[in-house]
């Protein structure tokens, strides 16, 4: 036994072959304090195992929305005779939007170094001004739905505006439901505290928040700010 | 079982929140305010190329791309703490291969379809196009 | 109040759907019926429908995937029969009928029995052979068995209820749009697909997670079997290819249910496009079918070689080779739909390129079989008739590859019989010899040989007599998917098809006999200590079958092929290696999670299916509602003592020792 032993080692246990409620599991096994790439150490831990299976799954989502801009792309001059981006673009309400997201995005980090705290007020005050910007993006975009189709530019207008709403409404979509999934963390946290498996699965609303800001930043270059260029 | 409590183990953190634990506060908050300053510059660069003549006009599609892609850059670094650590390899060899996959579904789809749409035009529309 | 649902639904001036119906709902009522008088159902509630257990979603998995290869069979057997007797007449099918029996067939084949079968045999394995007590996430491997369950049952239910897609399998547009497909074929086989396709996600991302998070201490990733290395590669293909189906799939119902344009006539819309990008999901998909297939027979062959796998690392880098350059080639399904010279040759030479990967496969395969001592047990002549036809199956898909071949071969017999060809060899028997090779160890007792050989035989006879002769028809002209015919140069090979499809019936037979006589005489079959192959790796270390916690002790993994290492020292030593200390096992604790969930897509389902708006609201609450209610449980694991690790522990190693004692170091 010396000072550089793992907790593991320390408890007699190199291989963490069984579980009471002394242990502590880690990432970790043959004296390496943290689970490198070559996985020798035995199975991660919990929240390693939980953040990467929701990294694979963020992974498959961009797949899934890199296959609506592939279709966006290939339709882009599809306009069948109707309007095109350049006459039905708000700049300003896209500005607004994208500052919003961003916005959230930054708060829901600060609700991740409030949470590292444990300080249960700062965390649900970052994560309600995170949903608040987040339902503000959605009204903004509903907003520029609505007079769209007003206008007669409705998705089934041509394949340009099909693809164009099934795009952006994917993902407000996936903001819609990720609303959905914060309101029930806040009211979990509230209601269960802190608790190891609720921390991993605010980790997971961590991850999703900031990818839809990703693609967010994605989507707003190629289909508004090149398509207005159109 | 880690489940009841909430202690921290060093070694118990998830992929991009490795040093989590062993941040202040201050630190934790001043890497959000730096990605969020760098990415808010960013994005109004985006706004702003969209209409300057600052570059060339053909050139603003590739200009708006790469400043997309360094703001997806400085969320993955900043917001989602993507690095270069050894248990961080499998998260950098996961989003590599997302990548790869979008790149052949984007990038293959559009020449295929280019060339498909070329060739196979209606001939409605190959007359409208001579007039 | 129940939108286009009406009671003339039911197909009632149609004979053969309406008896076959009949006789499925009255066949599952009885059996339904069965099961509630003896009182198994709060066994099979708490043991099986809401197990989170690895093993027991398997079992499930395959079973599911068994079944429904039987009613993709039946669907075959009808088409092989109306074209042997369609020649210059209308034959007994007429083509609305016929038209959704070759879709139903394909969907349900490719998605509903190949995959369940395939994920079912990954679900039970990879866990045991990784020396790991379960997958990444239990509950949720719980929910994509059922969600796969729902998908089948939609699928089926159009038999009795509506009709289904006339499109062939892959719902081409515009045939698939509204105005040309009005009816809610094309729905059903949507939300089946969209549902089903959500749970094999979610298989992906499990089974990706586990083999890359999870295994025992000291199993790097070059200590793994080749088995798990080939379900690393199909779940990393599901997780980047399933996407693109599900895109896909919900654009076309958004233009079916929304007015979209995405694939229409008019209004710009591409139907290029579809194919495009479905292909990109559906080259993938076959790669997903077969790379475990391929890992299925490395195992197999490997101990019934007794030697260990030649060329380990080859076989790795072929494997992860070809799930990359899966992605490059899938163009290939559509050359003849003109893209052009330079992009058609691109795609045939990348095709003919990932060809070398399987024959490295191949070779190695050969390699590990010389010099070794073969015992021809059923899995083994499974696996040698794969190498065999599988070759054709491979040749004559790399003569597809060439471009001006395929224009002239697309969509005829011939394409029909090279995927028949690698499906059958390869995905099939794959199947067949991975059920039997881990039958024993999921049910403590092995499978009767006698039948089994039988089976096989049957069936390598069937598929050739079957397939052959489609191959010239082919090369003859004869366009696929065809209802009736008037080419007399065809007729003969045709009705040799139709003496093929008998022979393919007296294999199955065989194969339900073999598994009646073996639950018969299980006792004489009795696996007494979990090894009875003289296995390699490490699933045979355990009890057949494993307890719910797989291993009392994670292996402490020094080499590659764990267990024969393990095995070789017992050997040599006389005795069991020291009995290790044991503490208690914390498992995940059932959840009727995914079974609830399922139930509730499956009424969400059916009512977009047939418009039913109000219902489709409820499912959706109803599901978010289960959801929350499962992720506000507070007992999530259970505790096993150390008193019963150490019982089911003790009678293992005694189990062995007796083994040890009887054959003295002699292989059972």
């Amino acid at each position: 036994m010396s000072a550089t032993d793992t907790p593991f080692e320390r408890a007699g246990d190199p291989y963490r072959v069984g579980r009471s409620r002394d242990w502590v599991s880690t990432g970790a096994g043959r004296g390496h304090v943290y689970a490198t790439g070559h996985g020798e150490g035995g199975p991660a831990s919990k929240r390693v195992i939980v953040g990467y299976g929701f990294w694979i799954f963020l992974l498959s989502d961009i797949v899934m929305f890199s296959a609506f801009f592939a279709a966006h792309a290939v339709l882009q001059t599809a306009t069948a005779g109707g309007p095109s981006g350049r006459e039905l673009f708000n700049l300003w309400s896209i500005v607004a939007q994208t500052a919003f997201l961003l916005v959230s995005s930054f708060t829901c980090g600060l609700s991740a170094v409030a949470t590292e705290a444990r300080n249960q007020l700062w965390t649900q005050v970052a994560l309600l001004v995170t949903g608040l910007f987040g339902l503000g993006f959605l009204v903004l975009e509903g907003r520029d739905f609505a007079g769209m189709v007003m206008q007669g530019a409705g998705p089934d207008r041509s394949a340009f505006l099909s693809s164009l709403f099934a795009v952006v409404g994917l993902h407000g979509l996936h903001v819609s439901a990720g609303l959905l999934w914060l309101g029930t963390m806040m009211a979990q946290i509230f209601v269960k505290g802190f608790r190891a498996d609720i921390l991993r699965r605010l980790v997971c609303f961590n991850l999703f928040w900031h990818a839809l800001d990703i693609i967010w930043v994605a989507l707003f270059t190629v289909v508004y700010l090149i398509g207005l260029g159109r | 079982m880690s489940d009841e409590t909430d202690r921290r183990d060093p070694g118990d953190v998830g992929p991009g929140f490795m040093d989590a634990a062993e941040l202040t506060i201050r630190e934790g908050i001043a890497r959000y305010v730096i990605g969020f300053v760098l990415a808010s510059l960013l994005t109004a660069a985006s706004f702003y190329v969209l209409n300057t003549s600052l570059i060339w006009g053909p050139g603003i599609p590739v200009a708006l791309i790469v400043l997309a892609i360094a703001q997806m850059g400085v969320h993955l670094v900043f917001f989602l703490h993507i690095n270069t650590a050894p248990d961080n390899t499998n998260n950098v060899l996961a989003l590599a291969f997302g990548v790869l996959i979008v790149a052949l579904v984007i990038a293959g789809s559009l020449w295929i379809m280019d060339h498909l749409n070329q060739n196979m035009m209606p001939m409605h529309q190959m007359m409208q196009m001579q007039r | 109040m129940f939108g286009k649902l009406t009671w003339d639904a039911i197909p009632w001036n149609q004979p053969i759907p309406l008896v076959a119906g009949a006789v499925v709902v009255l066949a599952v009522f009885a059996v339904v019926i069965w099961v509630v008088l003896k009182g198994y159902l709060p066994y099979l509630w708490r043991e099986w429908i809401t197990s989170v257990d690895h093993k027991r979603i398997g079992v499930m998995y395959t079973l599911l995937g068994v079944i429904m290869l039987l009613r993709g069979f039946i669907d075959a057997i009808m088409m092989r029969s109306q074209q042997a007797i369609a020649f210059r007449a209308a034959g007994y099918l007429p083509p609305e009928h016929y038209d959704q029996i070759f879709s139903a067939h394909g969907t349900i084949m490719i998605f509903f029995a190949a995959m369940p079968i395939v994920i079912g045999l990954m679900n039970f394995v990879v866990p045991l052979q990784l020396g790991v007590r379960d997958v990444a996430f239990p509950t949720l491997n719980s929910t994509s068995f059922w969600l796969t369950a729902t998908g089948a049952l939609l699928v089926n239910l159009s038999l009795v209820i509506g009709e289904f897609a006339r499109t062939g399998w892959l719902v081409y547009p515009p045939l698939s749009e509204l105005p040309y497909s009005p009816g809610v074929g094309v729905d059903y086989y949507l939300w089946a697909l969209l549902i089903s396709g959500v749970g094999t996600l979610m298989t992906g991302i499990n089974f990706v997670t586990t083999i890359l998070k999870i295994r025992a201490p000291g199993m790097s990733y070059l200590r793994m079997t080749i088995f798990c290395w080939t379900a690393l590669a199909a779940n990393l293909l599901i997780v980047a290819a399933f996407p693109i189906l599900t895109a896909t799939l919900g654009m076309l119902a958004l233009d079916r249910y929304l007015g979209f344009h995405f694939f229409t006539n008019d209004a710009g819309g591409n139907m290029m496009m579809f194919i495009n990008l479905i292909w990109a999901w559906g080259h993938p998909e076959v790669y997903i079918l077969v790379l475990p297939a391929f890992g299925i027979f490395s195992e197999v062959i490997s101990t019934f070689s007794g030697k260990p796998l030649f060329n380990y690392r080859s076989m790795v880098a072929a494997t992860m080779f070809i799930c990359l350059v899966s992605y490059m080639v899938w163009l290939h399904h559509f050359f003849t739909m003109g893209a052009g010279a330079d992009v058609n040759a691109f795609f045939g030479i990348s095709t003919s390129i990932i060809a070398v990967g399987t024959g490295v496969k191949v070779y190695n395969w050969l390699f590990t079989m010389y010099g070794g001592r073969i015992r021809f047990t059923t899995p083994m002549l499974w696996s040698l008739g794969f190498l065999v036809t599988f070759t054709i199956g491979g040749m004559t898909g790399v003569l597809l590859a060439v471009p001006p071949a395929d224009f002239l071969l697309h969509n005829s017999l011939f394409l029909v019989a090279h995927f028949h060809n690698v499906i059958i060899a390869g995905v099939v028997f794959a199947a067949f010899a991975g059920i039997t090779y881990w039958f024993p160890k999921a049910f403590g007792f092995k499978l009767d040989e006698g039948w089994g050989k039988a089976a096989f035989w049957l069936s390598l006879l069937g598929f050739y007599v079957v397939f052959m002769p489609l191959y010239v028809a082919g090369l003859l002209g004869m366009t696929r998917r065809l209802q009736h015919y008037d080419v007399a140069a065809w007729r003969p090979w045709v009705l040799v098809a139709g003496i093929g499809i008998v022979i393919m019936m007296a294999a199955a037979a065989c194969q339900v006999i073999q598994f009646v006589v073996s639950v018969r005489r299980r006792n004489e079959l009795r696996d007494a200590t979990g090894d009875p192959w003289d296995g390699r790796s490490l699933e045979w270390a355990t009890t057949s079958p494993p307890p719910p916690f797989n291993f009392a002790v994670l292996p402490n993994v020094q080499g590659a092929e764990p267990y024969w290492g393990i095995k070789q020292r017992a050997i040599e030593t006389q005795q069991l290696s020291p009995e290790p200390k044991y503490e208690p096992i914390e498992m995940p604790r059932n959840s009727p999670t995914g079974f609830i969930t399922a139930f509730f897509c499956t009424m969400t389902g059916f009512a977009l299916i047939w418009h039913i708006w109000w219902m489709v609201a409820l499912g959706l609450l109803a599901a978010y509602a289960v959801f929350v209610w499962f992720a506000w449980r507070d007992a999530v694991e259970y505790s096993i003592p150390a008193e019963e690790v150490a019982r089911y522990d003790r009678e293992r190693r005694r189990a062995r020792e007796q083994w040890l004692a009887q054959h003295g170091g002699q292989p059972a």
